[in-house]
């Protein structure tokens, strides 16, 4: 159900403005510059080329025709990355119809006008990975969005991303079948039906594999087995095709779910929530899992009851790579606060903490490669801020993604550049919890 | 094993800080901080005296002289400042959200609940309160949740004390009012659609309540003069007299800009002393909320603008209606409404981000303390550093409204609270 979508007025002034293409040639200078992957430099340049970075450090050699902006006074960072975010899905984020449905793709449900997107991009948030909930133990396969409001579909998705996969595990699963007399009802169920899932993959493998060795020996009279896309999914897992990315609250769970993945030979990716990872730090950060983590959410249900807001410093002391993410189209606004609260929580550095909510996200989505520090050759995804982004009072100035300004604050009524039109409004929260599938 | 040991730990150790909640006879100095007195400006090098649990004198270093044998608290690099209030929470109420045994957050079997008593269902040992108490909120409001328009009668509470005699500062000190469209019995309560599921039924229904109290009051007194021992009481009516009557606030909350009008209305109509709560979606009526010379709880300033709205449409809602000379709170509230006083920690963010919005730093501070402390009729008592104030004190390793700042100790009536809670009690544990 869509909510209410109001005519926009303010927006359609900047018409002519979405035609505009970004400019070739592209400096921030003396700006305080948060690379992310190399510390801080003051008083930095950065020169972007053809939506990319081409240069950064104190002085860069730009040519002259480049479009400059004046950063005195202002932080540059790059664009803040969400690894879970369920905005702009309008609820659908759970086919609650089976605990195992792998074979459900978040693109198809991705709707590119959606409010939270906007709200999001004036945030600073460039990139989202918009997963399943957690109604099911195997939930579907998630998309990577980069966030350019006012484009289409087609244009907001992350080219060439890794595919994802989410898990989910613990008390929503077990309570949406349960609540129905259906397996899965306890945490042993849940674990089974996974279990049970990759013995029919690997039997559908098996079958194929013996289809395929009589080909390839000449048999014409091999008969194909049917395609089934539910088991395709799930042998993609298996060989290793798909990132793993597992809703996951308790410590012994994060032990139950790597000796399953080692049983089937697959690798995790991230455990999400993961709100009791410093009981196990070191364990999983041997398993080279990473987290994408709430900072200080805790009560809400029995298995986030130890939940603490050092989580994060001390797994990240273990070794364990840390994202915070924001499971809330609340949270999402502002990741960059999340970040400056690890400096009080734990004592992290700077660094450590804007990599917090842009590289080690990247590297949990699989796009570390292209976006999520300010190095050459990767992508400009680049948030000017008019404070110190990990204060309580920062607020993104100008928001770029490929070098191509989405949202500048000083432009009068809505900071869009690109939009047009009508938003819409799906409603809620955004949350795991509350689009469980109920 | 940890785990029994932790059981252990809190098993002991409870009993023998609570113990000290005892408010010490000798004199606390705290000497060389950055004072934030909230009333009177900012004092750089400053000293604070304690004794009895009360602020005895505040000022420059050179100009206040500490008494011989008083405790010295060295607070150079510190910054003191009165204790964060939190104008709307459910401490107390709750413990694990999605736990019901847990909650006691409203009574859904009418919508006209003036009689229910937070302080009948307060839970003083819940473990919401030290984790709150670690950043620096030291007070306040706790209300029921909003389902009902009339959802009983709040406290304000300490958060430190022996027991909730010790930590309730007031009962039924407000009465906790709700408008709009959550509050329609429209398919809610198993489905069922009933009456009033409309604002026209929402609105009779309330007159008419105000009108039966004035009636009850009228034969309550007659009985009263008579000496009539037949005469019934009834609770439900009685618990709105003194509201009726002005003589207690009623925060009524409400979000969108029509509601407002039309509850202020028949607010109006009965001489209710109101406080307004919540009003994020009320930006084009402003100037009408300031003239009605109301104070304004803001929260949450992280709720949602509507499709099409800008981004920062609620955000700077704080600073636009303390231009325009009304005095506002800022709650913990999280976005979409009241949500569990679990977050309560992240209240003075929550006043940060309204100065990153306009609002001038020192309203925001204030928006956290005394004016929430007047709103509830502890003006006199709380909210800033002032002598005769009780010592409720704050000190930190920076600005209060940064997320990057640590809280390092917190004075509650003179009493230095043990800065420990479930949670620091895990990290130490699984430190080792």
């Amino acid at each position: 159900m869509l909510g209410c979508a109001i005519l926009a007025t303010a927006s359609f002034a900047f018409t002519a403005r979405a035609q505009q293409t970004p400019p070739t040639d592209l400096v921030f200078k003396n700006a305080t510059v948060m690379t992310a992957s190399h510390g801080t430099i003051e008083h930095g340049s950065v020169w972007v080329h053809a939506g990319k970075i081409a240069a950064v450090g104190a002085t860069v050699d730009a040519p002259a025709s480049a479009t400059v902006v004046d950063a005195t006074g202002l932080w540059l960072t790059p664009g803040i990355i969400d690894p879970h975010s369920h905005s702009a899905l309008d609820g659908d984020v759970n086919e609650a119809t089976s605990p195992v449905t792998p074979s459900m793709h978040m693109i198809d449900a991705f709707d590119n006008r959606d409010k939270a997107l906007y709200q999001a991009l004036a945030g600073g948030v460039t990139t989202e990975l918009l997963l399943h909930g957690s109604a099911n133990m195997i939930g579907g396969q998630a998309v990577v969005i980069k966030n350019k409001f006012g484009l289409d579909r087609d244009a907001m998705i992350f080219p060439n991303a890794p595919g994802s996969i989410k898990f989910a595990s613990g008390e929503n699963p077990k309570r949406v079948y349960g609540s129905r007399d259906q397996l899965p009802s306890t945490r042993m169920g849940n674990f089974e039906v996974m279990r049970m899932a990759f013995e029919d993959a690997k039997a559908y493998m098996g079958t194929w594999d013996a289809y395929n060795a009589k080909v390839a020996k000449g048999d014409k009279d091999a008969v194909a087995p049917k395609r089934d896309l539910k088991l395709e999914a799930l042998a993609d897992v298996l060989r290793g095709k798909l990132y793993v990315q597992i809703h996951c609250y308790r410590a012994d769970e994060f032990l139950t779910e790597e000796a399953i993945a080692k049983e089937y030979g697959y690798k995790i990716r991230a455990f999400h929530h993961a709100l009791e990872m410093y009981k196990v730090a070191d364990k999983i950060a041997a398993d080279q899992t990473a987290i994408a983590t709430f900072t200080d959410w805790w009560g809400f249900k029995d298995e986030a009851w130890d939940a603490i807001p050092w989580n994060a410093v001390m797994s990240m002391r273990k070794g364990v790579k840390v994202a915070l993410k924001s499971d809330s189209n609340d949270h999402i606004r502002r990741l960059n606060q999340e970040a400056g609260k690890m400096i009080h929580y734990g004592g992290a550095s700077e660094d450590e903490a804007i990599r917090m909510v842009t590289l080690n996200p990247a590297w949990i989505i699989g796009v570390d490669d292209k976006t999520g520090s300010i190095d050459v050759g990767k992508d400009a995804d680049l948030v000017l801020w008019n404070h110190d982004p990990l204060s309580t009072y920062a607020r993104a100035q100008k928001v770029y993604i490929d070098g191509d300004l989405f949202f500048d604050a000083s432009l009068p009524g809505l900071g869009t550049t690109h939009f047009t039109g009508v938003m819409h409004d799906a409603g809620g929260f955004g949350s795991d919890d509350e689009e469980d599938g109920q | 094993m940890k785990k029994f040991l932790l059981i252990t730990l809190l098993l002991v150790s409870v009993p023998a800080w609570l113990a000290a909640a005892d408010a010490p006879k000798k004199v606390i100095a705290i000497s060389g901080g950055r004072l934030l007195t909230v009333s009177h400006g900012t004092i750089e090098n400053g000293v604070l005296l304690i004794a009895d649990g009360k602020i005895t004198a505040v000022g420059e270093a050179d100009k206040v002289s500490i008494p011989a044998g008083a405790e010295i608290v060295d607070a150079h690099g510190l910054t003191v400042y009165p204790g964060l209030i939190d104008p709307e929470s459910n401490f107390g109420l709750t413990e694990v959200s999605a736990d019901q045994n847990s909650n006691d957050l409203a009574e859904p079997s009418d919508e006209i609940m003036p009689h229910m008593h937070v302080a009948d269902a307060f839970h003083a040992e819940t473990e919401l309160i030290p984790v709150a108490r670690l950043n620096g909120i030291t007070n306040a409001v706790v209300a029921p949740a909003t389902s009902d328009t009339i959802a009983g009668q709040d406290i304000f509470i300490q958060l430190y004390g022996v027991d909730r005699d010790q930590m309730i500062l007031g009962r039924d000190v407000a009465l906790a009012m709700n408008y709009g469209a959550d509050q329609r019995r429209r398919g809610g309560r198993g489905g069922k659609t009933e009456y009033p599921s409309t604002r026209m039924g929402l609105i009779t229904q309330l007159r008419q309540t105000f009108l039966d109290v004035q009636d009850y009051q009228a034969r309550r007194d007659a009985a009263a003069k008579k000496d009539d021992k037949a005469f019934k009481r009834d609770l439900k009516l009685e618990a709105l007299i003194p509201y009726l009557k002005g003589e207690r606030p009623v925060v009524i909350g409400v979000y969108e800009a029509y509601d407002v009008e039309v509850i202020m209305g028949l607010a109006n109509e009965f001489h209710l002393k109101v406080i307004l709560n919540h009003v994020t979606h009320s930006q084009e009526i402003l100037d009408k909320i300031a003239a009605y010379k109301v104070p304004v709880i803001i929260g949450s300033i992280y709720d949602f603008p509507s499709a099409n709205e800008r981004y920062d449409a609620v955000f700077t809602l704080p600073a636009e209606l303390a231009k325009r000379g009304v005095k506002i709170a800022i709650s913990s509230a999280d976005a979409g409404g009241p949500a569990s006083s679990h977050s309560a920690r992240n209240l003075p963010y929550a006043a940060g981000f309204a100065v990153a919005y306009g609002l001038p730093y020192d309203e925001a501070l204030k928006a956290i303390t005394l004016n929430v402390a007047e709103m509830f009729g502890f003006g006199d008592k709380l909210g800033s550093l002032d002598v005769g104030k009780w010592a409720n004190i704050v000190l930190s390793n920076g600005d209060p409204l940064d997320v990057r700042t640590d809280v390092k100790q917190v004075y509650i009536q003179g009493v230095a609270v043990p800065m420990v809670s479930r949670q620091t009690k895990l990290r130490d544990e699984y430190s080792k």
